[in-house]
């Protein structure tokens, strides 16, 4: 009996040693062909990585993954902090500047990383070319700042057009929108369309027993300054010259104002628009409030759940308009990512932990949440993947998204003081659309604001 | 003020209080104090024994109030941003009026300060009018006024913030409760709503309403106690010289209850003179800078744009605001404590 045992075991052991431990191994290495995970070659037994991150539903199942990353190379990560943007905007400065640094890993943000520039490692020292080469080259370009990469990105957003399929497909809404405006109902893709059909769905549907309004924004904060900036861009404008002086008040400056100004004032856009951030306007939206209007693509999943949102399989995407420079797209955007403090205690570990938190499996299983990859791996297999879905979407979703990505993405101006000046000047872009301030008097107003700003933050010395 | 500045505000007074107590270690090691003691003049003991004991105290609040106060009025002459501590703490005489001179042309500043001063003439003086109102009528509850009183106080127990967020949900143009009513009982249309913390005056009205309805009670309640303990003698002796009500009110009632009332319009202009939750959650300051106060535009310069210079410098407008305030009520009060 001892000796049937002992054969028993001997047997169990050679096919284990043929098969492999189930463990560590096991777990981490993923179907042959299948996305890879990165950063797990190295033993960090013993070592904990502290983790200060952005918080939130859509961000949170990604760190899921860490028990992996833990079960296989011995390290222990604890999260330090988790909180929204703003939140941990506000929670990295405070212990960048206070010198009271208490984690190895941190959130960081395409919009964001010019503030932190002084206070984060060059990413390239930790990551080689051909690691780095996967990642959207357009995005690590917009994250070098005087040479030094400041970031890993994680995923990217950018808006595209979100509009009704019901309403523009209405044929009585076509005729009748040809005849008044002399040209097709189509999805827009010039801003000035997008004031013709905001004008058109508003007036055409507010006797009925669902009316619309034609298209909204975000209404204060970044998000107001930042939705400015992209038609701004596509008027062809810009907030600053190459001396950091302030030039939004010229033609371009003025049109988009007016522009907006004009929706508001004529009831094109809802009236509360100047108290709306992302989740109002993603409600109105997803409740059949609006006709047509640019939006991140987070909310793909959620617009499409009949059974939260009247709008489920009755909207289509599509690229951002153009407006008065003629070629350029609006594509105000941005990529959540990862950098590692100077003052970090575990620089090498902190690395490793990001290389998994970036790698081709981790960001595959976090695209399935809806969110947008920044690797070209990624991509490939998602849209190849996308074809089998009975979503009529979902393939020219990603066509898109990576279309938009790679030739309409730009992001904020690169300066430290993105967010001090979107405060400065988003109250007085709100005041030129409520009509307390004309629209020449209000740019030249905030003008003289930032120049006011810049010069206290030494830009000028 | 704000949470970086505390950090370096209590470092700061750590590294105080520690070289303190190294130093009075150091003292009481060294000098013999029963000695010295015995120097002192025995006349003299009595007057110094009682300074004595209070020396911890001043050197706490000079810790805790003076040292914070005078940091930020020295925060407040330099361009400090956290974000460039080493390149903007610094103070020079030639730019030191800068951020003042900034307000006094910065026309949301002028406009923070008009709605602060009217946020709190209105709201302290309204509650005052509903406060003594129901104090009089609860004063006169001969069944059940413990209930009452109990009801009265539900809207004090809940925190600040959390009232913004229903007056905000109340006010919502979408989804608020205001305007569902009045869609429902076809006073508005649908398709017409009322943006009522948008629209100017209604947003202001709104915070008003918000503020009121939480702190009413708490002056009724003051009030209440006020009426309660004043003599019945008073209001016997002029029943039988045939004053009615509104005589007895207005010759008894509102001269003996005027220490009251002024303690209750200290606390509630000192309250409200720093009103700022309720406002960041409900309209933190906007649209357009339209509910602005000064606390909501200190703090949005501090904390999200990293510019503690001139939220020290819109900071020191409202410290003054309050002290102005004190100074005038408390004159009031002691001028009230008339001896009947």
């Amino acid at each position: 009996m001892r000796k049937k045992i002992g054969l028993l075991l001997a047997v169990l052991l050679i096919c284990s040693v043929i098969v492999g431990v189930p463990g560590k191994q096991s777990t981490v290495r993923a179907q042959d062909d299948g996305p890879q995970y990165a950063g797990l070659d190295k033993d960090l037994s013993g070592i904990t990585i502290r983790f200060a991150g952005i918080g939130g539903q859509p961000y949170e199942a990604m760190y899921d993954s860490f028990k992996v990353f833990e079960e296989a190379t011995g390290a222990k990560v604890e999260i330090v902090f988790l909180g929204d943007g703003f939140e941990i905007d506000r929670y990295l400065k405070q212990n960048y500047a206070a010198g009271t640094v208490d984690f190895d890993v941190a959130w960081n943000h395409t919009s964001f990383t010019a503030q932190y520039v002084d206070f984060v490692e060059d990413m390239r020292q930790y990551f080689t070319e051909e690691e780095l080469a996967p990642f959207s080259p357009a995005i690590l370009d917009a994250a070098t700042i005087d040479g030094k990469l400041t970031l890993i990105p994680r995923h990217a957003d950018i808006s595209a057009m979100h509009y009704r399929t019901d309403l523009f497909g209405n044929a009585d809404y076509q005729a009748q929108f040809e005849s008044e405006y002399g040209y097709p109902l189509a999805p827009p893709t010039t801003i000035a369309e997008m004031y013709d059909m905001a004008e058109f769905f508003t007036n055409v549907t507010k006797d009925t027993d669902s009316p619309v309004y034609g298209t909204q924004f975000a209404g204060k904060e970044e998000a107001l300054a930042g939705r400015f900036y992209e038609l701004l861009v596509a008027n062809g404008g810009n907030y600053f010259n190459e001396d950091w002086e302030p030039i939004f008040d010229n033609e371009a400056g003025v049109a988009t104002a007016q522009w907006m100004r004009d929706l508001y004032e004529n009831g094109y856009i809802p009236p509360d628009t100047p108290n709306n951030i992302w989740p109002e306007v993603a409600q109105n939206f997803c409740d059949g409030k609006v006709a047509f209007y640019l939006e991140w693509y987070g909310w793909y999943s959620y617009f499409q759940d009949p059974n939260s949102c009247a709008v489920a399989g009755k909207f289509g995407l599509t690229r951002g308009p153009v407006g008065t420079a003629g070629d350029v797209h609006t594509g105000w955007a941005g990529a959540h990512a990862f950098s590692i403090p100077k003052d970090a205690e575990n620089k090498e570990a902190a690395a490793q932990l990001i290389k998994f938190l970036t790698s081709e499996r981790v960001a595959y299983e976090e695209s399935q949440l809806g969110l947008l990859a920044v690797r070209g791996d990624v991509w490939g297999r998602l849209i190849a993947e996308a074809g089998a879905s009975e979503d009529p979407l979902a393939v020219p979703r990603l066509e898109l998204a990576q279309q938009q990505i790679a030739e309409d993405f730009f992001t904020p101006p690169l300066f430290a003081d993105w967010i001090s000046f979107t405060d400065l000047w988003f109250p007085t872009l709100q005041s030129i659309m409520l009509g307390d301030v004309s629209v020449e008097e209000g740019l030249a107003q905030a003008v003289e604001e930032t120049t006011g700003l810049m010069e206290d933050l030494g830009y000028y010395d | 003020m704000l949470s970086l500045l505390t950090e370096r505000f209590s470092s700061g007074v750590f590294v105080i209080m520690n070289a303190f107590t190294q130093v009075m270690g150091i003292i009481w090691r060294l000098l013999p104090f029963g000695y010295l003691w015995n120097l002192v003049p025995y006349d003299r003991r009595r007057t110094i024994f009682p300074l004595l004991l209070i020396v911890p105290t001043v050197i706490i609040i000079l810790m805790v109030v003076l040292y914070p106060l005078g940091y930020s009025v020295y925060v407040s002459f330099t361009p400090l941003n956290m974000l460039r501590y080493e390149k903007t703490f610094h103070f020079e005489q030639s730019t030191m009026w800068r951020n003042y001179e900034r307000l006094k042309d910065d026309e949301i500043f002028i406009r923070s300060l008009k709605n602060t001063i009217l946020f709190l003439a209105v709201t302290v003086n309204t509650e005052f009018v509903l406060g003594l109102l129901l104090s009089q009528l609860m004063a006169r509850v001969t069944w059940g006024q413990g209930l009452l009183r109990t009801i009265l106080m539900i809207p004090m127990m809940f925190a600040p913030v959390l009232v913004g967020f229903q007056f905000a949900w109340f006010f919502n143009a979408s989804v608020g409760l205001v305007n569902n009513a009045m869609t429902s009982l076809g006073l508005m249309q649908l398709n017409d709503p009322k943006p009522w913390l948008v629209d100017k005056p209604t947003g202001m009205i709104a915070l008003m309403i918000a503020s009121i309805w939480m702190n009413v009670p708490i002056m009724t309640i003051i009030l209440l106690a006020g009426t309660l303990s004043l003599p019945n003698e008073l209001y016997e002796a002029a029943e039988v010289d045939g004053a009615g009500f509104l005589n007895q009110f207005r010759h008894i009632t509102l001269p003996l209850l005027r220490p009251f009332i002024l303690i209750a319009l200290t606390i509630r202009s000192l309250d409200v003179s720093r009103a700022y939750d309720i406002v960041r959650i409900m309209t933190n300051g906007g649209p357009a800078h339209r509910t602005e106060m000064i606390w909501t535009y200190a703090g949005r310069m501090a904390i999200r744009s990293n510019r503690y210079g001139m939220a020290s410098a819109i900071s020191m407008a409202g410290v003054i605001l309050g002290i102005l305030f004190t100074l005038y009520l408390f004159r009031q009060l002691v001028k009230s404590r008339v001896v009947y």
